[in-house]
């Protein structure tokens, strides 16, 4: 508690450090606003950008970007019926049809409310679960560890596709892109085709931007009749309850607002699960408990409730496995640890010990952008609803200039530029074909670790499985990690001898 | 999305293939013998890798009756299109780069991709390149202090 309340000093009493998380949460804002361009997008090419900030106000702002962006999908959600990230899928069930009722007004406001609220709830959550939990993380050994970085890349593998195998391809390929450079042990390179660049092995920044931000600008390319067309459809309606939230739907949301939050809150916490499954299990349920279910997909104020508090909700706590176990359970999360490790905090158990001022600051941040999201949300509503009027032909070659600009800042060299453009190829097809690339990314990410806790494991069990039954987490573990691939197995089997329903409407991939 | 499993399934095993017998023998030493290989983990990841291709040919191999006839690609030739346009814009800036200059390359990039999207409006296509540049030197030589080249 007094490390926050310094943390809160550090953030409140540095304008730099504010104006930084305040711009992070408008630039996310509006990413997330624009269909196609998402926290993922927004956090990967912004890293560059942070390499001249002090350590608070570059990851508040990169922290900023998610959760701005996490709200700010709600928008083109709801007034184009298509989500800025198929998190938002189900807020546009219910926002765009009170849009086309001429109730937009009512329904940003209320999508903006539920998600500042969310956000807020699971970030507390986040400060009170992460460092407790980190205490037990400290008993873990590499035995342990070992086990259960194999448990969460199965686990997400499983879960962030549409297919178990091409899930655990994403991930195995993930790991196997993560061994190219010097072996630590032996100095040994590999897969390094003589090249000096590779030596240090693949920066994940420029594969992380060409799989991410390029990739995707390269399919929205591809698609921008569609997304160009919605506008014609929009109106407004003249009435003034129909711009403003009534107390009455006041009173029927904020129980709506509550359920979503924990349940966005305990799926962030799962690696794998992502904010789509948050804000479509708390739709769902939501609309299970209504008096009246049939008339969600109508234009029922509950049903935005429900989407964004539990999308919002999915960002900070996804955090908590990064924080607690230094195991990054999200696509945000694998990207965030390239930024920590930029600015001198290592994610994982021990940073609470060393750094405990630094993680207090972004805490404090993350506080803070969720009153700036609030304010800036608020106020610039009509201003945002107006940015996404602007084609998306403007808008690619700005980002695919900025994603230059970013891969080549990591190295300051056009090597970094070829990297992005190669994984911008794997992207695409990943992409395309159903791999997850989610996985893939999280792959790379724990694989150094993954790789060396698996050489400490065969030196401490000496060479003999059998001596596993003395870790018994190790094996609990191992456990469910088969137990999680027979599962989701005996689904996929299942799911393939039923015949198929049409598929909603929404962006293809599924963002972890 | 079937066929496409078992074209993308034929690729990754041939890749794996290729990996396990040629490129890991080739691209890294054995290391010393009492310690663990540098190849290890590489050929581990390679060995899961291939099998599940093998499984994910094997299991699309049949069509399920109600996916007979009604499969759709699952890139679209506009998709297609817009990764070919790409590329070329991005080869052509990697020369501007190397030869003229990567301020050249900067607005080749924003006024090469405008054209292929469809704008035609000259001054956007003059304008925004500039405005764009201008802004990114603003924001890191002035306001962050740093060079970008």
């Amino acid at each position: 508690m007094h490390y926050l309340l310094v943390g809160f000093e550090d953030v409140l009493l540095d304008p730099a450090t504010l104006f930084w998380v305040a711009f992070g949460v408008t630039l996310g804002y509006i990413l997330g606003a624009l269909p196609g361009l998402g926290k993922a997008t927004g956090v990967a090419v912004s890293i560059p950008l942070t390499f001249y900030l002090g350590p608070a106000a570059a990851l508040g702002m990169l922290i900023g970007i998610a959760k701005g962006s996490a709200a700010g999908s709600a928008v083109s959600a709801i007034l184009l019926n298509t989500p800025g990230e198929p998190s938002s899928a189900p807020t546009a069930l219910d926002g765009y049809p009170l849009a086309r009722q001429g109730k937009a007004q009512k329904a940003l406001k209320m999508g903006l409310f539920a998600s500042v609220i969310g956000d807020f709830a699971s970030t507390v959550i986040l400060i009170g679960l992460a460092a407790p939990l980190a205490q037990y993380a400290l008993l873990i050994g590499p035995v342990e560890l070992c086990a259960i970085l194999l448990f969460s890349l199965t686990f997400i593998g499983g879960l962030s596709g549409r297919s178990l195998i091409k899930g655990l391809i994403a991930g195995a390929l993930g790991v196997f892109f993560a061994t190219i450079g010097l072996e630590t042990e032996t100095f040994i390179p590999r897969m390094t085709f003589g090249l000096l660049e590779l030596d240090d092995g693949i920066a994940l920044v420029p594969m992380a931007i060409g799989m991410l931000a390029v990739a995707e600008m390269i399919v929205q390319a591809g698609n921008l009749r569609t997304l160009d067309g919605e506008m014609e459809k929009l109106t407004d309606g003249g009435a003034r309850e129909d711009h403003f939230v009534t107390a009455a739907e006041w009173r029927r949301c904020l129980p709506v607002i509550a359920r979503g939050t924990f349940i966005g809150s305990i799926v962030g916490i799962l690696p794998g699960l992502g904010a789509s499954v948050g804000s479509f299990l708390s739709y769902g349920a939501t609309q299970k408990a209504s008096k009246t279910p049939e008339k969600f997909g109508t234009g029922m104020i509950e049903g935005v409730a429900a989407a964004e508090s539990a999308d919002n909700a999915v960002v900070p706590s996804s955090l908590i496995p990064l924080f607690a176990l230094g195991i990054p359970g999200s696509v945000i999360a694998a990207i965030l640890i390239a930024a920590f490790i930029l600015h001198g905090l290592t994610p994982g158990p021990l940073m609470f010990q060393q750094q405990p001022r630094l993680v207090a600051d972004v805490y404090a941040a993350m506080l803070c952008a969720s009153a700036i999201l609030l304010v800036i949300g608020y106020s610039g509503q009509r201003l945002f609803a107006r940015i996404i009027k602007v084609p998306l032909r403007l808008i690619i070659p700005g980002v695919l200039l900025l994603c230059c600009v970013g891969a080549y800042m990591e190295t300051n060299s056009v090597f970094s530029i070829y990297v992005m453009l190669f994984f911008t190829l794997v992207g695409f097809f990943s992409r395309k074909l159903d791999f997850s690339f989610v996985t893939f990314l999280i792959g790379f990410v724990i694989g150094p670790n993954l790789e060396l806790t698996f050489r400490q494991s065969i030196q401490l069990l000496d060479h003999d499985a059998a001596n596993l039954i003395h870790h018994p987490i190790a094996l609990l573990f191992i456990g469910l990690t088969v137990a999680t691939v027979a599962w989701l197995a005996l689904g996929s089997y299942r799911a393939a001898r039923k015949p198929r329903r049409p598929r909603p409407r929404g962006k293809e991939t599924i963002e972890v | 999305m079937r066929r496409a499993n078992v074209v993308s399934g034929a690729l990754l095993g041939l890749f794996g293939l290729a990996m396990l017998f040629f490129v890991i023998p080739w691209q890294i030493e054995a290391g010393p013998a009492d310690m663990m290989s540098p190849r290890l983990v590489p050929t581990i990841m390679m060995v899961v890798v291939t099998a599940l291709a093998v499984l994910l040919v094997v299991t699309n191999l049949r069509p399920r009756s109600e996916e007979a006839g009604d499969e759709a690609p699952p890139i679209s030739p506009a998709e297609l299109a817009a990764l070919v346009k790409v590329g070329a814009i991005f080869a052509l800036c990697l020369v501007l780069y190397a030869w003229v200059s990567p301020l050249a390359a900067g607005l080749a990039l924003v006024a090469g991709t405008l054209l292929a999207l469809g704008e035609r409006r000259p001054l956007v296509i003059v304008l925004m390149p500039s405005a764009l540049l201008l802004a990114l030197w603003l924001l890191f030589y002035k306001v962050l202090g740093t060079a970008i080249v």
